[in-house]
């Protein structure tokens, strides 16, 4: 027997409880995901959010290279997470198909919305509404070994600062020979070179899109200096032959080994080279252009985003949350865990402390810039994709003209791709 | 190879009645297999030809376009440049795996002091997963950490350091030569169970009758080992056509995206690019490729004496 009596009281108290507290807001869960770069500052973030808030967090880290496609197929099966920390280049596509929730309101109401870094800002923003928020940072910059920079005769406090600077402290550094090289970088990685090189051609007043990514402009002149300037080196013998073969698995190692002058890196960088070589002596400075006095970054990182399906009664937990990570605690916590503040109002106190070569990174990353582009992995992050396709051989080209000519060809593909999505 | 035909018990000629009430007995039987194949094989099939219909990228809503990718797929060369490169690969490799093979299973198919030793060493490549194979290749090949150009230069073989993964044809050999070192132990398997098969007296009759060496591998192995020979063949010729790890993980596809097979190009397509319908028309394409390709074998290989 069902006792219809107790149900129907049980209901009763039930909505009287509900009625006694009025505008009171319940403690909800929320779902959260983070690729699995964000797996140091993301769990200590959360766990000290759910210390502090009647609301919960369910933190659920994913390998960086599933994210997207973990995502789709649990939005396509309706278990989407109610809110996510994503690669700031994957926002407009997702933006684009209607998957992210419109946070223009929420995101107004911040007073210090015009601290947040506006170049997570911009590549969050579709049709003139945000559908992301800055959520972690990460600037692209240029590192060099000072012990390598002594023995070769140079002053290892002299940050290069042009091209033609890094060219000639290259080339001293190479000459002590002995497996040393003057320059490294990841010449078969699309990833690694958006992040590293695209900085190069900025900071000398050029670019690879236009027009909000609808025109890519990758045989410019601005490109082909800049390409001009990687295969100098090349041709010198500068930098080591794995450079041409290398799809990132080397990014971050060549320069740790000790016996490479100069690489272009990241705000990641720094961290991990405290922690895991902490006898490397090294300097950061920023991306230069061909001119003294020119520099760049790629300001990357992730946004925080919220599923277009996430329930209502959700949102103004996942709201305390972002504001939980706004607050100087939340920016304080991914400082001092690999990520850098993009709340540029309290970035320094926030970084108190802390080795003074992340205050470049936060300058960096303020003065940085995002590509913008619905069609970022298929352009830039595939391993076959007309980017790296065309980089790869124009870096490594025999001549100027050869070089020009891969350019052109990437140029034509990149293209016909962008023009296939709109 | 287990023999799956039916055979009738010899024993009792069985009446009609017991025969039908065998054949509800063997439906029964197969059911659970039966059910594997149609929820794991049957519904993906269907599902993969019914996305192939659809423009379906990964994020967003699915669009019937009917057969416009395959009209696209018709026109797009990158396709049809990853079939020639994977056919080209499927026929260097075969003739690598299957040579490399029978001469290995010849060596080792009679008992012997050693034959167990070198069985063992042979095949123990085959139980590594192509994709630690690949990451072990993959570094034994990287020019500045790696095995191969540093021992090169050492050994005075070549001036500098040699990028052996940045040229096609060097890139191209040295894949091939892993994917050989890594399969033609489980081809040697078949192979040499086949060459066991063999009944001895064959043999022994052709060498009395003054059959040289030669002649008896010709006109009595060769013939003998037809069918596990058809079936080393169609697997690696399947496998080969399927060819992906090795070039994802070693090469990228490059250099220039020269290595870039069906396989890889259909992953890219529905998980780079996102376009799972054109995805899904590549490899109905591909299916419809392979089976092909095993229906020629399986003709060729066939017996003569059977119809």
């Amino acid at each position: 027997m069902i006792d219809y009596k107790a149900m129907i009281n049980g209901v009763a108290v039930i909505s009287l409880a509900g009625m006694a507290l009025p505008g009171a807001a319940s403690a909800e869960d929320f779902s959260i995901w983070v690729r699995s770069d964000g797996s140091e500052f993301m769990p200590r973030l959360v766990e000290a959010f759910n210390a502090e808030s009647e609301h919960h967090a369910n933190l659920q880290i994913v390998p960086v290279d599933e994210l997207v496609q973990k995502y789709a197929i649990a939005a396509a099966g309706g278990s989407a997470p109610d809110a996510l920390s994503l690669d700031v280049v994957f926002n407009p596509a997702f933006a684009s198909v209607g998957q992210l929730r419109d946070m223009t309101d929420f995101a107004h109401s911040l007073p210090y919305f015009d601290s947040l870094s506006k170049a997570h800002l911009e590549v969050g923003s579709w049709e003139g509404k945000n559908y992301g928020l800055p959520f972690s940072g990460d600037a692209s910059l240029l590192i060099w070994n000072k012990d390598l920079f002594e023995k070769a005769g140079l002053d290892p406090e002299d940050a290069p600062d042009s091209w033609a600077e890094i060219e000639k402290d290259a080339e001293a550094v190479s000459a002590l020979g002995d497996n040393t090289y003057g320059f490294y970088f990841s010449g078969n990685c699309g990833g690694c070179n958006i992040f590293t090189f695209t900085p190069l051609i900025w900071a000398s007043g050029g670019d690879i899109f236009q027009h909000n990514g609808r025109t890519a402009t990758l045989d410019s002149d601005e490109v082909a200096a800049a390409v001009e300037f990687y295969r100098g080196m090349v041709q010198k013998g500068l930098v080591p032959e794995g450079a041409r073969t290398d799809t990132g698995t080397n990014f971050f190692g060549a320069f740790a080994n000790g016996n490479i002058g100069i690489a272009p890196s990241g705000s990641f960088a720094i961290g991990a080279l405290n922690n895991q070589y902490p006898d490397l002596n090294y300097g950061v400075t920023y991306l230069p252009g061909s001119q003294a006095g020119e520099w760049s970054s790629f300001a990357g990182g992730d946004n925080i985003v919220i599923s277009a399906a996430t329930d209502e009664s959700k949102i103004p937990a996942i709201e305390d949350f972002i504001r939980f990570a706004y607050s100087p605690e939340g920016q304080t916590i991914l400082a001092r865990n690999g990520a850098m503040p993009v709340r540029s109002d309290v970035a320094e106190q926030a970084l108190a402390g802390l080795d003074e070569r992340y205050l470049i990174s936060v300058k960096a990353m303020a003065g940085g810039s995002t590509p913008y582009s619905v069609v970022f992995n298929d352009l830039i992050n595939s391993r076959n994709g007309p980017w790296i396709t065309a980089l790869n051989e124009a870096f490594f080209a025999n001549s100027a003209e050869q070089a020009r000519q891969a350019l052109e060809q990437g140029q034509q593909e990149m293209q016909s791709i962008i023009d296939a999505a709109y | 190879m287990p023999d799956v035909q039916s055979h009738p018990l010899p024993s009792a000629a069985p009446t009609p009645r017991r025969r039908r009430r065998r054949g509800w007995h063997g439906l029964l039987y197969t059911l659970p297999a039966l059910a594997l194949v149609v929820v794991f094989f049957l519904i993906p099939l269907g599902m993969t030809v019914w996305m192939s219909l659809h423009n379906w990228p990964l994020l967003g809503n699915a669009r019937w376009i009917g057969l416009a990718n395959y009209t696209r797929l018709w026109n797009d060369a990158s396709f049809w440049n990853a079939l020639l490169f994977t056919a080209q690969y499927t026929i260097v490799s075969t003739i690598g795996l299957l040579g490399l093979a029978l001469a290995l299973a010849l060596m080792v198919q009679h008992q012997g002091r050693a034959t167990g030793l070198y069985r063992t060493v042979w095949f123990l490549p085959v139980v590594t997963g192509f994709a630690s194979a690949s990451l072990l290749w993959a570094w034994l090949s990287n020019v500045d950490a790696g095995l191969f150009s540093p021992l090169a230069q050492r050994i005075g073989l070549t001036e500098g350091r040699f990028n052996l993964l940045a040229d096609f044809d060097t890139a191209f050999w040295s894949v091939t030569v892993m994917v050989v070192w890594k399969m033609a132990g489980f081809y040697m398997i078949i192979l040499m169970s086949g060459l066991q098969a063999i009944p001895g007296d064959y043999q022994e009759a052709a060498r009395i009758d003054g059959a040289s060496a030669l002649q008896r591998f010709l006109w009595i192995t060769v013939p003998l080992i037809r069918q596990p020979f058809a079936l080393a063949l169609i697997m690696c010729v399947a496998g080969s056509m399927l060819a992906f790890d090795q070039f994802y993980i070693i090469l990228n596809g490059g250099p220039r995206n020269q290595t870039v097979t069906a396989v890889y190009k259909i992953f890219n397509e529905s998980f780079v690019s996102f376009r799972l319908g054109y995805g899904a028309a590549l490899s109905v394409i591909l299916l419809l490729i392979l089976m092909v390709l095993s229906i020629i074998q399986l003709r060729l290989l066939r017996d003569r004496g059977e119809s």
